[in-house]
């Protein structure tokens, strides 16, 4: 997995490259976690994560718990269909805003 | 009819209407014979009607008695009542018109040496003149009609007077054979009406056609309207099937009502006494205590368990069952102990000996002498032989369609039967395939733990199988395979996503719960295709772990850990941790059906 940080916008994009699962998912959550210090909103890009495991899934939302707390916003962007079926099975595909584009994940959180 | 007059032949003016009178006469004579089943009083209207039309005093109609040694007087009428009166068939001048088969007149008795007085002294009456006919019909000897003094003229016969009783007892023998053949043929068809009822409550004791895919099945042909032989098979509580199979010595009716005595016993016992041996002695015991001399009963009773293939089995008697292995090779099962209803003596007092074997996937036949004995279409024998190169034949087929294509060979419709034909088969094979499902978590051991992938269930594939050691960068290659594996399933895009989550929860689990994140522990994943099911068995070497503790965790609460338990039960159709292998570690099983 590899991933690439940007700020886009006054937001922070954190695009990730590959899989997620028990390999890559502390670092995902460390990248993460580092991304919501910096006090931006944030777009987590998934356009090229074609697997997130429970993991992954874990990271991102202890990532959002982290993020609500200070008052930052973070949205999914651009999930793929195994992503949003693995947050579907996690029930979180109703509490993550999740936004087709990154124009449309700008807007949500603008 | 009795009250139409009967025209006398001496009153009669000509000879037509003589003849016409005399038919119309004998006319009479049959339809009464026909409309009555009373024998007895249209044989004592027959002599009537004849000794009228004759003109005699008397007349006296004999049968012949006792296998034709002795001719009684069935019916007579006039002065001299002799109904009753028995002479030796060989003896006086009915006795002889019946044994010569030839009409005899006296004309003058007073003078003729061949008359015997004796009567005559007994009764008072003079005996002038005596006319016999004998009554038989194709050579049967029925009997004779003697006539006694002629009322008209000089009170003696004359050869007209002849002619006429030999034409009219002719008739009457004809209307008495008649009378007895419908008679025989009422009693005939009552005794296979009652036959007919017998075998419908026999029938009724035979078990209904099972399923099509029950693993037991029976065919009882009688010979006869009822059968001697008899099967039975049904279902205990538990799943377990008792089953029978007996011939009883002897045919017809009273083997018919042994049969059904221990047929009906061994369905009544056999519910609650679960060891074919004990019961096998009580039943021997009632049958020796009540059932005719010289009779007995060979049986095979048993108990089959689907579950796990294993038969209980005991014989008493009874000729060899046939054990045929799923490799095809057959072997013969004697009998130790002699049949029911000869001794309680000899038989132990556990009862018949039992023995308990496995099928292996092969089947049990058992069957009656009839089977083996039967005639082919060629007139020979079917035989032991015969029957095996069937069963071999048909190996592949159902169990049903084995015994019917044994039975097709020796009853062909409108040919009789030269024994009853009777034959039970127990398919083990599906008790084989259920049984190698349920001890998969121990062929597991041998077979996968050694990196290997045997399909252990009967008709399933191995599809992939793959050893890894307990290290999270190899979950990638294992997504892959999964996906692949299920994709060559057949599997559709969103199920084999589904499976790929599933495998890949089920590892981080053992790497990170069982394993405790340790990297030399090594997983085994193997995937097979099960009919329409795709079954992954997940086997780790870890410490045993108590299944009552993998519990998917509550949604609300969102943390690693018990997340991924969740989402294998969510996609799976399936998943059980196996019972634990002998060497420890853990197998976790999941099903996912593969959607048409």
């Amino acid at each position: 997995m590899k991933h690439e940080i940007r700020e886009e916008q006054g937001a922070l994009v954190v695009a990730f490259n590959g899989d997620i699962d028990l390999q890559s998912s502390p670092e995902a959550r460390q990248v993460l976690l580092e991304a919501v210090g910096k006090n931006m909103p944030i777009l987590v890009d998934l356009s090229g994560v074609g697997y997130i495991d429970s993991s992954g899934v874990a990271s991102l939302v202890e990532s959002f718990q982290t993020a609500r707390k200070g008052a930052q916003n973070l949205v999914l962007v651009s999930v793929s269909d195994g992503a949003k079926r693995v947050l579907q099975l996690a029930r979180l595909d109703k509490v993550f805003t999740i936004c087709d584009s990154l124009d449309d994940g700008i807007a949500a959180v603008g | 009819m009795n009250d139409t007059p009967i025209p006398k032949a001496s009153e009669t003016a000509s000879s037509e209407s003589q003849v016409f009178d005399h038919l119309e006469l004998l006319s009479q004579m049959g339809q009464d014979f026909v409309s009555t089943r009373d024998l007895q009083s249209s044989l004592v209207r027959a002599v009537q009607h004849i000794t009228d039309y004759v003109g005699a005093e008397g007349g006296a109609l004999f049968m012949l008695e006792d296998e034709d040694t002795m001719l009684e007087c069935q019916a007579c009428v006039g002065v001299t009542e002799i109904t009753g009166l028995r002479l030796p068939s060989d003896q006086g001048i009915v006795g002889r018109s019946v044994q010569e088969d030839a009409p005899e007149i006296i004309r003058d008795a007073q003078n003729d040496p061949r008359f015997y007085k004796g009567v005559d002294k007994q009764t008072g009456f003079t005996t002038l003149s005596i006319l016999c006919a004998p009554m038989s019909v194709k050579g049967e000897r029925i009997g004779a009609i003697e006539l006694i003094n002629k009322k008209s003229g000089d009170g003696l016969f004359d050869d007209s007077d002849l002619h006429l009783l030999r034409a009219m007892s002719a008739s009457a023998a004809l209307a008495i054979h008649n009378a007895r053949m419908a008679e025989a043929l009422v009693e005939q068809e009552r005794l296979a009406r009652e036959l007919e009822l017998a075998a419908e409550i026999q029938r009724s004791l035979l078990p209904s056609e099972p399923e099509d895919d029950f693993p037991v099945f029976g065919i009882n042909f009688p010979a006869r309207t009822v059968s001697g032989d008899f099967f039975d098979f049904f279902e205990l509580p538990d799943g377990r099937i008792c089953f029978n199979l007996g011939d009883v010595s002897g045919k017809g009716m009273n083997a018919a009502l042994l049969m059904a005595k221990t047929a009906s016993l061994y369905r009544c016992l056999g519910k609650t006494i679960e060891h074919p041996g004990k019961l096998l002695a009580l039943i021997n015991e009632e049958v020796c205590e009540t059932a005719a001399r010289g009779m007995f009963v060979t049986m095979v009773g048993g108990i089959y368990d689907p579950k796990t293939g294993i038969v209980l089995m005991a014989n008493a008697g009874h000729e060899p069952p046939l054990l045929h292995s799923a490799s095809g090779e057959f072997s013969e099962l004697p009998a130790e102990a002699p049949p029911l209803g000869i001794s309680t003596m000899l038989v132990d007092e556990d009862g018949y000996p039992e023995e308990e074997f496995d099928l292996e996937g092969g089947a049990l036949y058992i069957f009656t002498d009839g089977v083996t004995e039967g005639y082919k279409k060629d007139g020979s024998e079917l035989g032991a032989e015969g029957v095996k190169e069937i069963l071999s034949k048909h190996q592949k087929d159902q169990i049903k369609v084995r015994l019917n294509t044994i039975a097709g060979k020796i009853a062909r419709s409108g040919e009789a039967l030269r024994d009853d034909l009777t034959l039970i088969g127990i398919d083990g094979a599906a008790a084989q395939v259920a049984k190698k499902a349920a001890g998969q978590s121990e062929n597991m051991n041998a077979d996968i733990g050694e990196g290997g992938g045997e399909g252990q269930v009967l008709g399933a594939e191995t599809m992939s199988s793959l050893r890894i050691l307990s290290q999270p960068n190899r979950l990638k290659l294992v997504r892959e395979l999964v996906a692949e594996t299920a994709n060559l399933a057949g599997c559709c895009m969103e199920d084999t996503r589904d499976l790929v989550i599933a495998v890949d929860e089920a590892l981080q689990n053992v790497i990170r719960h069982a394993y405790g994140g340790a990297p030399d522990g090594d997983i085994v994943i193997t995937m097979e295709r099960q009919k329409e099911d795709l079954v992954i068995y997940v086997r780790d070497h870890a410490p045993t772990i108590d299944p009552s503790n993998v519990k998917p965790r509550d949604l609300d609460d969102i943390r690693p850990g018990g997340l991924g338990t969740h989402f294998i039960r969510e996609v799976m159709d399936d998943v059980e941790f196996l019972p634990p292998p002998k060497d420890g570690g853990n197998v976790l099983r999941m099903v996912k059906r593969i959607k048409q």
